[in-house]
């Protein structure tokens, strides 16, 4: 699984390990409400070292 | 005995935790490699400084003037800000690799004054200028600047015109382990009246953010008697409580990321790591948590002070609640009765007492403050280290055990690795990471005053969380898998025959565990680095950065592969450190016996290929009288490389007295050792002959005979060459007029004299070997002429300086040296110390100079210091010299040979005898 950041949406972007992306909305429980998300050719998607996914309270 | 050394042997004794308290906070957590997660490993520009106050980090913390716990759960720290700043000072800045014409660089003048070695006592002073912090000035003309040019200092900013600054000491002294009261006393050392906002700040470390983590630590302000009071609730440590003198308002906010600003992504909480600063800086009201809870919290205090004043603020960090104090503390209730002032009084004036006690008497006040402040700043750049680099690898993707993973920018064979230990660092804010052969070195210095923490660093390196799988010992970093000088066992042995002269006993299964582990990484130099099998060595730049005309670490641009002298000549002192171990324990462990007459051969074959004459083209160049590296051309034809540099004078330092014990022991291996040398003379034909007694008796393990010691000494002891003004130069000032040049692939590859900075990117350009004075291999050419000299005596003499006509022996070449060492920190005839070569600031002003800094190296002709300006680190070794110089006399090392030194040394460090005490 990977996290991404997109500033544009100011959006934790997750990707899980079958390559399916998502978008965390704010507030708690984030991944529970986490909505698909498709990349865009312009989409800049920077990468967040893993430490970060357990303060998101990502599953993997 | 001293009430400190009482306090080191509780510790040691009854594991008292004098120690879990001190200054292992970094100066720098930003820019390393363990924060940094980018793809390319860029790790200076990953982490930023200016990232650094909202970014929590990963793996340990940073601060000023500061303190933690062994496990840096909890943090206390310094901040302050003048009323300009656009940002607290909460950390030091400097400029990253990038951004300086000489690489990273500290701009901040900071100075540790004082610390025992349970750090009982500590003393840190802070200069903060004023007006405001130039930090937009210091990037845009560092990067400007040439790497012909000086580095743009702070003071060459103008920020300390007419003294508009202060002077921030903070002290710290501990009642009892646990319970540590803090002083900060403010002076304006400007012309009017100035306003200072002192910020003492109280963290735990973020460990709860992350994979596994524990629940999430508490502060909370809680009611106190005479003091505004945080209370520190942590599942290991326990409580913990910061009594801020009087009624100061406690800001408080979480020790987390502002993703807002980081990430651009909105913060969960409104509390976050930068929230305390956009308070005090921006006046946001509503930044800090009117809870008064959290992870992170100040106190504000807003201080108002004359010129020439000092305010002072009182602080006590105790896991005593705060009104327990008051039953010890006279008639005032609280933390900050008149107890409080008599105990730092009784500490500082016991770090006095433990400082005279190991001072030798023949050094002067001045100089006694040199070895003081030197050891200071060795037990001020302890700091607690943590990466755990299989965690790090899967945290980028890069777990080894996965498939489709991506591969680290670097350590991606570390990943056994799990370090969280404190540790000497070289710099903690140049180098706040561990190198492997500066830590050899730290112990020399470092058990001056603490055995128990020296013999414990060495200990560290070798187990298994450090140590490679494959025996190698990891380097640091930026890439553990690089090689360094294999001085580890030197050092090792020193600090076994300095505890064993101590204490009347040494500790013979330490010396036996790390033996073994270091017959691992002896073995594993032979079998990787001799790449024909003939006991010659390679080893890249081997610590030496720029020193060889071609970058030693790269493939050369000739193809082929360099013979390295210097790569042999340490493999030589490997062999004979070895053979002192083994042969040590062999005197109540016979198996080792066999070891030791192992590491004899093997550095015999060792030495013998390194001097060897004849048809191939050997290392020894006897035209020149010097060694120089040996290029292997892909054709087969070979040369030597006739750089004149500190890579020839190595070889020197392979030279090792012994006394013979082992052969009277054990005389069957006295034996098989004579047949040996009998049936191969050959091996000792160009070296020094291993069977002819010196004095005493003694025997000499040595690569140079005399013939060839006297030649390199020619070259050595030559103002015009090696010898500067302030110890040995690492090139020789003969490359000044007479660069050496070579042609390859077409281009043209020179090295030159260059006394001061490097004007290469090469290593980063933030270091030089081509002409500066460095400490740790002074040092080891010091060990060695005394080794000479022990079994040489005085019959054996040379000119030093070459030319001058004076004769000495080779103890007055040893101490000579040392003197022109301690020279470059010393006051000369004129009140100028050479460390601050051109800067009237630190030279005449009082305020400034009595305030030492130890740099990393220092330039050839003229003592100033450069580099890296804390490395007390190897530089801190000057202490020892100091204590070596002022103990031993040439009459004891001739009485007591290698010994002699060790067997002056009574529990306090120094004994009378010798030092008129």
């Amino acid at each position: 699984m990977e996290l991404y950041v997109d500033r544009s949406v100011r959006r934790w972007i997750v990707r899980d390990p079958e390559g399916n992306f998502w978008l965390l909305p704010p507030g708690e429980d984030s991944w529970r409400r986490r909505e698909p998300f498709r990349p865009k050719e312009e989409t800049d998607l920077e990468p967040i070292p893993g430490h970060y996914k357990d303060m998101l309270g990502l599953p993997y | 005995m001293t009430a400190e050394r009482v306090r080191l042997d509780e510790s040691r004794e009854r594991n008292v935790p004098w120690k879990k308290w001190g200054p292992y906070l970094s100066e720098r957590q930003w820019g390393t490699v363990r924060e940094d997660y980018s793809e390319g490993g860029d790790a200076w520009g990953y982490f930023t400084h200016d990232q650094a106050r909202s970014r929590a980090y990963r793996w340990g913390e940073d601060g000023l003037a500061g303190l933690s716990d062994d496990q840096q759960r909890l943090c206390f720290a310094l901040a302050l800000w003048n009323g300009k700043d656009p940002i607290l000072k909460e950390r030091l800045f400097g400029l990253t690799n990038g951004e300086s014409n000489h690489g990273e660089d500290v701009k901040e003048y900071y100075f540790y004054l004082d610390s025992t070695p349970t750090h009982s006592y500590m003393k840190f002073l802070y200069k903060y200028p004023q007006v405001a912090y130039p930090y937009a000035d210091l990037v845009d003309t560092g990067r400007r600047r040439s790497r012909q040019e000086f580095e743009y200092e702070l003071l060459d900013t103008g920020v300390f015109e007419q003294d508009r600054y202060w002077d921030v000491f903070v002290e710290y002294a501990k009642a009892s382990p646990e319970d540590i009261l803090i002083l900060i006393s403010a002076h304006n050392r400007g012309p009017e009246a100035a306003e200072l906002h002192v910020l003492p700040t109280l963290w735990f470390r973020n460990l709860w953010s992350w994979h596994g983590g524990p629940d999430r630590p508490t502060l909370q302000q809680v009611a106190g008697p005479g003091a505004s009071v945080v209370r520190a609730v942590d599942g290991v440590l326990g409580e913990r409580y910061l009594s801020c003198e009087g009624d100061t308002p406690l800001l408080f906010t979480e020790n987390e990321t502002n993703t807002q600003r980081i990430f651009g992504v909105p913060n969960r909480t409104p509390y976050v790591k930068d929230s305390i600063n956009d308070f005090v800086v921006h006046g946001q009201a509503g930044a800090v948590n009117p809870e008064k809870t959290g992870t992170k919290a100040s106190a504000h205090y807003r201080l108002t002070v004359g010129p020439g004043e000092c305010r002072t603020i009182r602080l006590r960090l105790s896991n005593l609640v705060p009104s327990a104090p008051a039953r010890g503390n006279g008639n005032v209730a609280g933390p900050f009765g008149e107890r409080f002032d008599e105990i730092l009084r009784t500490r500082r004036a016991e770090a006095d007492e433990f400082y005279a006690d190991i001072t030798p008497a023949s050094l002067d006040a001045d100089a006694a403050n040199v070895m003081r402040q030197a050891l200071a700043g060795m037990l001020w750049s302890k700091q607690f280290y943590h990466y755990d680099v299989d965690k790090w690898l899967e945290e980028r993707g890069s777990d080894p055990f996965k498939p489709n993973r991506k591969v680290a920018p670097r350590n991606d064979h570390w990943h056994h690795m799990y370090n969280g230990d404190v540790i000497s660092m070289p710099d903690k804010w140049e180098y706040p990471w561990y190198a492997a052969w500066d830590l050899a070195f730290h112990v020399l210095a470092l058990t001056v005053v603490d055995p128990d923490f020296g013999k414990g660093q060495l200990k560290l390196m070798l187990r298994e969380r450090y140590m490679h799988p494959n025996g190698q010992i990891p380097a640091y970093e930026w890439n553990f898998g690089d090689v360094n000088p294999p001085v580890h066992a030197w050092s090792t042995i020193f600090t076994y025959r300095l505890e064993a002269a101590q204490r009347g006993e040494g500790d013979r299964e330490w010396l036996k565990t790390s033996f073994q582990k270091l017959l691992l990484n002896f073995t594993w130099w032979v079998n990787r680095k001799d790449r024909t099998g003939r006991n010659v060595f390679e080893g890249g730049f081997l610590g030496l950065d720029n020193i060889g005309v071609f970058d030693r670490n790269a493939t050369l641009p000739t193809g082929g592969y360099l013979e390295q002298a210097d790569g042999t000549a340490w493999m030589a002192l490997f062999c004979q450190n070895m053979l002192e171990i083994a042969a040590e324990l062999a005197l109540t462990d016979p198996d080792y016996g066999e070891m030791a007459l192992k590491f004899i051969e093997h550095f015999l074959w060792i030495a013998s290929s390194m001097a060897h004459l004849g048809e191939d083209t050997g290392m020894w160049d006897e035209e020149d009288g010097f060694f120089y590296d040996v290029l292997r051309l892909p054709d087969g034809r070979a040369q030597r490389l006739k750089v004149r540099s500190m890579v020839g004078l190595l070889p020197l330092c392979a030279a090792t007295t012994f006394q013979g014990e082992l052969g009277a022991k054990y005389p069957e291996l006295a034996e098989r050792l004579q047949w040996f040398l009998v049936s191969r003379p050959e091996l000792y034909a160009a070296i020094h002959d291993p069977m002819r007694p010196g004095v005493a008796g003694r025997q000499l393990a040595a690569i140079l005979d005399e013939t060839k010691l006297r030649r390199v000494l020619a070259k050595m002891l030559d103002e015009s060459e090696f010898l500067g003004p302030y110890g040995l130069r690492s090139l020789s000032k003969y490359h000044a007029e007479h660069p050496y040049v070579i042609n390859a692939g077409g281009q043209e590859y020179r090295v030159s004299y260059l006394p001061a900075e490097s004007d290469t990117g090469m290593f980063g350009g933030n270091s030089n070997w081509r002409g500066p004075v460095w400490m740790p291999v002074n040092v080891l050419i010091i060990r060695a002429l005394l080794q000479y000299y022990a079994y040489y005596g005085d019959e054996f003499t040379v000119e030093c300086p070459t030319g001058s006509g004076r004769k000495m022996t080779l103890y007055q070449v040893a101490e000579e040296i040392a003197r022109r060492l301690s020279g470059h920190f010393l006051k000369g005839p004129d009140g100028r110390r050479p460390v601050y070569g051109g800067s009237r600031k630190f030279q005449e002003d009082p305020h400034w100079r009595d305030c030492l800094l130890f740099y990393e190296y220092f330039h050839g002709d003229n003592g100033a210091g450069l580099g890296a300006s804390h490395q007390t680190g190897w530089t801190g070794g000057v202490a020892r010299l100091m204590h070596l110089f002022g103990t031993l006399t040439p009459e004891r090392l001739l009485e007591g040979g290698k010994k002699a030194y060790f067997e002056l040394q009574d529990r306090a460090g120094v004994v009378g005898a010798a030092s008129g005490r």
